[in-house]
């Protein structure tokens, strides 16, 4: 009897299925990774699990049981515990106190027993290899051993199943092999995992067996020993759509340099050398974590790096000066644009007008005229839908607030353009539209270097791609070479087992 | 929001728009119809034209608090910060007998009293609740120590200095028929309605207000934007103590400007003026600074128990959020 039946599970959003007929087993002291790009419906079924979300169709039966109505309470109540990426440690209190949290043990009158829950943390800690003081505060642990403190906590509430979802994005290798030793560890005395995860070393080298999904069905399952990364990597990713944007111009490779980064190192990346020509697109990419993010903002100016030098022009830009980038022409369209773009009290034309301004603080007063006869020709160009320039930008789509806030750094007249994941949250007409603005801004002589995570987005835009792994580059690949299966094996690092020894086990040296 | 919501609307919307927009006019107005009712027939244009006069110190006080309000911030050391500019610049007339010593110390010392709060809160990044908190004892204390250094109770102003009347006439005379100090109080604030909607500087507030993240990731030099605007805030303090020396002639370091600080707030309060920043206008402020300080004139002509002066007055502040949530709510839910 598996600890974890689902079976024929379907769940539709406003009737667009995510979910068709997934099946999933999981027996207990199983570690089973669960695999699929974004968007395949991994979260949605660990919702479902987890009681977040109700399922339309299908059974689930845990322990025995069968759920029919599963709610966040009842997972709890079941043993199911979900790790997320946001960790839910509270940094105020001490680490025996977030293990012993609503179950403190208590003596007469509800006076605390300190010493014993110390204790009992203590030796409970050392049955599982974990190294921790209890009687620090968490907040004095690095995200590495607040993970480790995490999974401890489930498996203290008797978890019998711990749900990980991409738990190695913030670790280091160590920390990687102490996380895994714990997720060992306690699998050998029955906790089964759910290890959600893209790099292939790490599913080699701890899962037991997999799940594959693909646009909201399931693709393949079965025991880790039968398969290869590659064959893991092409179930993930089936057939790739062609592409049809790409202009494939003539590039000047004689084109001066305008943006060049030599052995650039910050918090999350290292090492990184990179350079962008003018009129050129570069697309780097990696899994979440990677490194990509941190490396635009370091060289917008928005985070300190700590070696390494940003050329501009043939000039050094001092870092960590966002004001001074702008200057030497450099404008960044943020991920997350809700939080890091969008200024929700102000209207389509302020939004647009923002950054022009910091620019030009002699002039203070504002003329209307002026301002909307630089708007009209950008919102043409970016084909920005709004029934007026005066209404609050927020009551428009995703899509449209994503070209104001391209609209506000081509403003700016900034030639050298970072986007972070610029597609991110518009439906797919506007990601279109995106793409071609893109090659446009290219053939104007714009030079771009742009994240994504949407890997066959590369090919509709890019020159050339270059591979994060672990924030350094895995690789560089010129336009002709990039192919969504090449990219994500780059990724998640497929291919680790073709140069080095055919075991499960390589995963761990090749780090 | 649909389309026809921007560009036809119908007269019920219009009503409604106007409502959630310009909701702190409507408060004006009942309470002006109140005093002008509970004034009876001794109601005379000289009733109406001292609002401006009775506002004009409050809602300077107010207009700084507000952009600090706008940028998500707060003020706590206004009321303090007004005594001891109030203090420091009547002595520094009196040594001079110069009037225009007098305004240039009042606006050099206000803007030295703001830049302290500046430099904690924008460069350093000290919450602004904090840093004011501690400045408004500060302030206070020191005023109340030099009075007491030099055995006195009260900054009191030079009777005998030449320009003497002068000064009286700015605080206590009229333009055709309107007071001064009102005529000042709004001129300043037509200027920071301009600097507000119509300057880069002003729209930079709002955007930091509105998310300030997002305006550092837009090129905002945000702590600087802080550190000019308490600068500003403490300058509008001080041409407040200025008009309260011209008008009154003393102050006292135990009692001016006791509560000011909650004052100033609650005028931005009935002004529209969100407290989570980045919403409300100068306009606003004007309204609600002037509604406040009608509600001590109403409890007067009521002869009320002056102690019950904060009871009304609060439950006033309370009555005016509590329509502005109605109002928020409704608009929201007609989206």
């Amino acid at each position: 009897m598996a600890l974890l039946e689902m079976r024929n599970i379907n769940k539709s959003f406003f009737g667009v299925p995510v979910l068709q007929n997934i099946d999933l087993t999981v027996e207990a002291g199983e570690i089973h990774a669960l695999l699929g790009e974004n968007g395949a419906g991994k979260s949605t079924l660990m919702n479902i699990l987890g009681g977040v979300y109700t399922k339309d169709d299908g059974s689930i039966v845990f322990d025995g049981q069968v759920i029919d109505h599963m709610t966040i309470r009842k997972a709890e109540e079941l043993g199911i515990a979900f790790v997320h990426q946001e960790l839910n440690i509270i940094n105020e209190l001490r680490v025996y106190e977030n293990l012993f949290l609503k179950r403190e043990l208590t003596g007469f009158g509800g006076r605390l027993l300190k010493k014993e829950m110390i204790e009992e943390t203590r030796q409970f800690f050392a049955g599982l290899g974990v190294e921790i003081e209890p009687t620090l505060y968490a907040a004095e642990l690095d995200i590495s051993k607040k993970q480790l403190l995490e999974i401890a906590i489930a498996l203290h509430k008797n978890a019998k199943l711990i749900i990980l979802d991409e738990p190695t994005s913030a670790l280091n290798n160590e920390e990687i092999d102490s996380f895994f030793n714990l997720v060992r560890t306690a699998a050998h005395e029955g906790a089964a995992f759910i290890f959600i995860s893209h790099k292939m070393p790490e599913i080699f080298a701890l899962a037991d067996r997999y799940t594959v999904l693909r646009d909201g069905e399931l693709i393949i399952s079965g025991a880790i020993s039968d398969v290869t990364p590659q064959d893991l990597t092409k179930a993930m990713i089936g057939k790739s759509t062609q592409n049809t944007t790409f202009k494939g111009m003539e590039k000047d490779v004689e084109a001066e340099v305008v943006l060049e980064i030599k052995n650039l190192s910050g918090e999350g990346f290292k090492d990184i050398n990179l350079s962008l020509r003018k009129g050129e697109v570069i697309s780097i990419t990696g899994l979440r974590g990677a490194g990509c993010s941190e490396l635009l903002s370091a060289i917008f100016g928005l985070k300190e790096p700590t070696a390494g030098e940003i050329w501009v022009k043939g000039e050094r830009l001092p870092t960590g000066d966002i004001k001074e980038a702008m200057r030497r022409g450099i404008g960044m369209v943020p991920a997350d644009r809700k939080e890091n773009a969008v200024i929700d009290n102000m209207c389509v034309l302020e939004n647009s007008y923002v950054s022009e301004h910091c620019l030009t603080p002699r002039r203070q007063n504002i003329r209307t005229k002026r301002e909307l006869a630089r708007y009209r020709p950008l919102e043409n160009k970016l084909n920005i839908k709004t029934n007026s320039e005066k209404a609050p930008i927020v009551s428009f789509s995703g899509g449209n607030q994503q070209k104001v806030i391209l609209a506000r750094w081509l403003n700016t007249e900034a030639d050298i353009l970072l986007l972070d994941n610029p597609t991110q949250g518009i439906d797919v007409g506007a990601k279109e539209e995106i793409y071609a603005l893109v090659n446009d801004l290219a053939a104007e002589g714009k030079s771009i270097l742009i994240h994504t995570l949407e890997i066959p987005e590369i090919k509709k835009m890019a020159d050339s791609c270059v591979v994060f792994y672990h924030g350094g580059i895995a690789e560089s690949l010129c336009h002709e070479d990039i192919c969504e299966e090449r990219v994500v094996e780059l990724a998640t690092q497929a291919d680790f087992d073709n140069n080095k020894t055919e075991t499960n086990e390589a995963g761990k040296e090749n780090e | 929001m649909s389309k026809s919501s921007i560009s036809k609307r119908s007269t019920q919307d219009k009503v409604r728009y106007f409502f959630s927009e310009y909701i702190y006019i409507v408060i004006f107005v009942v309470i002006l119809v109140a005093y002008i009712i509970i004034n009876g027939r001794s109601t005379s244009w000289t009733t109406l034209t001292n609002i401006f006069l009775h506002s004009a110190i409050l809602g300077t006080i107010a207009l700084g608090m507000g952009l600090i309000i706008l940028l998500g911030d707060i003020d706590l050391s206004v009321g303090s910060s007004f005594v001891f500019i109030g203090g420091l610049t009547i002595l520094s007339y009196n040594a001079t007998g110069s009037i225009f010593v007098a305004i240039l110390a009042a606006i050099l010392i206000g803007a030295f009293c703001g830049a302290i709060n500046g430099f904690f809160v924008g460069k350093l990044g000290v919450p602004s609740f904090i840093t004011t908190l501690a400045t408004m004892l500060i302030f206070r204390s020191i005023s109340q120590y030099h009075m007491n250094v030099l055995g006195e109770t009260r900054y009191r102003i030079d009777a005998t200095n030449d320009s003497y009347n002068t000064l009286f006439k700015i605080g206590n005379g009229n333009i055709l028929t309107i007071p001064n100090i009102g005529i000042i109080f709004i001129l300043i604030a037509l200027v920071l309605i301009y600097v507000t909607g119509n300057t880069k500087f002003g729209k930079q507030i709002y955007a930091t207000g509105g998310n300030e993240r997002a305006a550092r990731l837009a090129g905002i030099n945000t702590k600087n934007l802080r550190f000019f605007v308490f600068v500003l805030a403490g300058i509008l303090v001080g041409i407040a103590a200025f008009l309260k020396i011209a008008k009154d002639t003393s102050f006292d370091p135990a009692t001016s400007g006791q509560g000011f600080e909650l004052y100033a707030i609650a005028a931005c309060v009935i002004g529209g003026i969100s407290m989570t920043g980045g919403k409300g206008t100068i306009t606003g402020i004007v309204f609600g600074a002037m509604s406040f300080s009608m509600i001590d004139k109403i409890i007067t002509a009521l002869s009320m128990n002056a102690l019950l002066n904060d009871a009304v007055k609060g439950t006033i502040v309370l009555l005016a959020v509590v329509l502005q949530r109605v109002q928020l709510q409704r608009g929201r839910a007609s989206e």
